[in-house]
């Protein structure tokens, strides 16, 4: 056990020596696709609760098909299954970005998690106090500002913590990240396994890693709670 | 010259029709009561004239300047100018039975939210009106930070009522602002209430309340299946109603 961590305590963390691998790989999968499908998905949702079914129906299906089909073929698809398209690799900057893992796999991942957020997000966007729209109107709000003043801020609001379970699921989803060659903690474990056969070392290390991530996400999204949800909370009078 | 008019409004929902012509006219400093019993109509009334329901037919004039409506393939009236409804609104400010204040903000937030964002009052003129008509509505300024959740009903509808006078409106429109409330909260509300009609403010008042209806208000109109069955001065109107539904209404409400 010792021997492991003192060989490959730096692969584990955050670099082999020559890349990126280990947490600090992991975290950056991680932030990069929650912070891309976070952006898209609050558009993405105000859409998706449209009364308009030419706006609400490209989004409803999109979040249909990554939501109904696994993470793991939708990172084969782009990773292995859009590069061996002709036309892909005869375009410069389209060969340029799918010959690479690592874009595959954020464009996968970012894709994946966004079509889960648009959903959270419009169920708490449906879930607005009717009462509490209707006040925006009568006191003068355009559309625009209904959104941006009141809708949105209640939503995400209430949607965080759904949101949180959200991050950490993703979290975990980042391990198949190996497929497309990307040196994650679970592929750093994997090459310690393949080198030294400690098997339970190996994987426990990575876990242990895991949990760590997700006690900080866990302490942070209650700090977030505390602050932004402190008008649901029960008080005692 | 009248602040308000509203002339012959009607209103379908289907074939049900909820009002079959209604007509208002407030001066400055009015305070009219609409009363009647549930289905009347008396809420929708109120709920036409700022467009949170839509009328089918009927005009309305606010200081002299029409809102400019077109009917929509349902045959309902729809506003031609959004941004006319917009400003009309911000001049006809709404207190709401269910108080309908944004849980998401503090009492001080909810009150500068719209003159802020609606009118582009600067956040300290906000903030300075926000604690002028709290103080008015009779709550401390312990209250600014708090979350409406965490307030009693009574609290919380006069922070609504701060919520109206902050936006210094011209007509103020109550819509059964005391139905939602614990008998014993009803009293504060309604004094509120009374000191806002004492400074001659004009309010369109949609209740129960027999005796603010007699004290406060200098006209009343009772509504009744969509229409103004009977109306005037509150002494006559509720001492000597002549037609016999007010006389059964009143029966029923006084007990």
């Amino acid at each position: 056990m010792n021997e492991i961590l003192q060989q490959y305590w730096q692969a584990y963390l955050w670099s082999d020596g020559y890349h990126i691998t280990g947490v600090a790989m992991t975290l950056w999968l991680l932030t990069a696709s929650i912070a891309i499908g976070f952006v898209l998905a609050v558009p993405l949702a105000v859409a998706r609760v449209s009364p308009n079914p030419l706006i609400r129906g490209p989004v409803w299906f999109y979040t249909y098909v990554f939501r109904g089909t696994p993470l793991y073929i939708q990172l084969l698809v782009f990773y292995t299954g859009i590069y061996s398209i002709e036309s892909v690799r005869a375009q410069p900057l389209l060969d340029a970005f799918f010959r690479e893992g690592i874009n595959c796999t954020l464009l996968a991942f970012a894709l994946n998690t966004c079509a889960y957020t648009v959903e959270i997000f419009a169920g708490a966007i449906r879930a607005t106090p009717y009462g509490e729209i209707e006040a925006a109107r009568a006191y003068g709000m355009s559309s625009f500002t209904l959104y941006r003043r009141v809708i949105l801020p209640s939503a995400l609001r209430r949607a965080l913590p759904y949101y949180s379970n959200e991050v950490i699921l993703m979290l975990h989803s980042t391990t198949l990240a190996f497929t497309a060659t990307v040196p994650d903690i679970l592929k750093v474990a994997r090459d310690v396994n393949s080198a030294t056969y400690a098997s339970f070392e190996a994987f426990g290390i990575a876990g242990a890693l895991y949990a760590v991530i997700v006690f900080a996400l866990v302490w942070l999204f209650r700090r977030g709670e505390q602050r932004w949800l402190a008008f649901l909370k029960p008080q005692a009078h | 010259m009248y602040k308000l008019t509203v002339d012959d409004l009607h209103k379908k929902y289907g074939t049900h029709e909820v009002l079959k012509g209604v007509s208002l006219k407030a001066k400055a400093g009015d305070v009219i009561s609409i009363i009647g019993s549930s289905g009347s109509g008396k809420s929708t009334f109120l709920r036409c004239i700022n467009f949170l329901e839509q009328p089918c037919a009927g005009a309305i004039t606010l200081n002299g300047e029409a809102i400019r409506t077109a009917p929509d393939k349902t045959g309902a009236l729809c506003v031609s100018d959004a941004r006319q409804l917009q400003q009309m609104r911000t001049r006809l400010a709404m207190v709401f039975q269910h108080f309908n204040l944004w849980g998401h903000m503090t009492v001080l937030e909810n009150i500068i939210e719209a003159p802020m964002h609606v009118l582009g009052v600067s956040r300290a003129e906000a903030e300075a009106r926000a604690r002028k008509y709290l103080a008015k509505v009779g709550l401390p300024e312990s209250v600014e930070g708090k979350y409406p959740s965490h307030m009693s009903g009574g609290q919380q509808q006069r922070v609504a009522i701060a919520r109206a006078l902050a936006m210094e409106p011209e007509v103020m429109l109550f819509d059964e602002p005391t139905s939602a409330l614990d008998p014993e909260l009803v009293g504060e509300v309604l004094k509120v209430m009374q000191t806002l009609a004492e400074e001659g403010r004009t309010m369109l008042v949609v209740t129960h309340e027999m005796g603010f209806a007699r004290e406060v208000s200098n006209h009343v109109m009772f509504l009744h299946q969509g229409r103004v069955e009977e109306e005037g001065h509150p002494r006559e109107v509720l001492n000597q109603p002549r037609s016999e539904r007010l006389q059964q209404f009143l029966a029923g409400s006084l007990k």
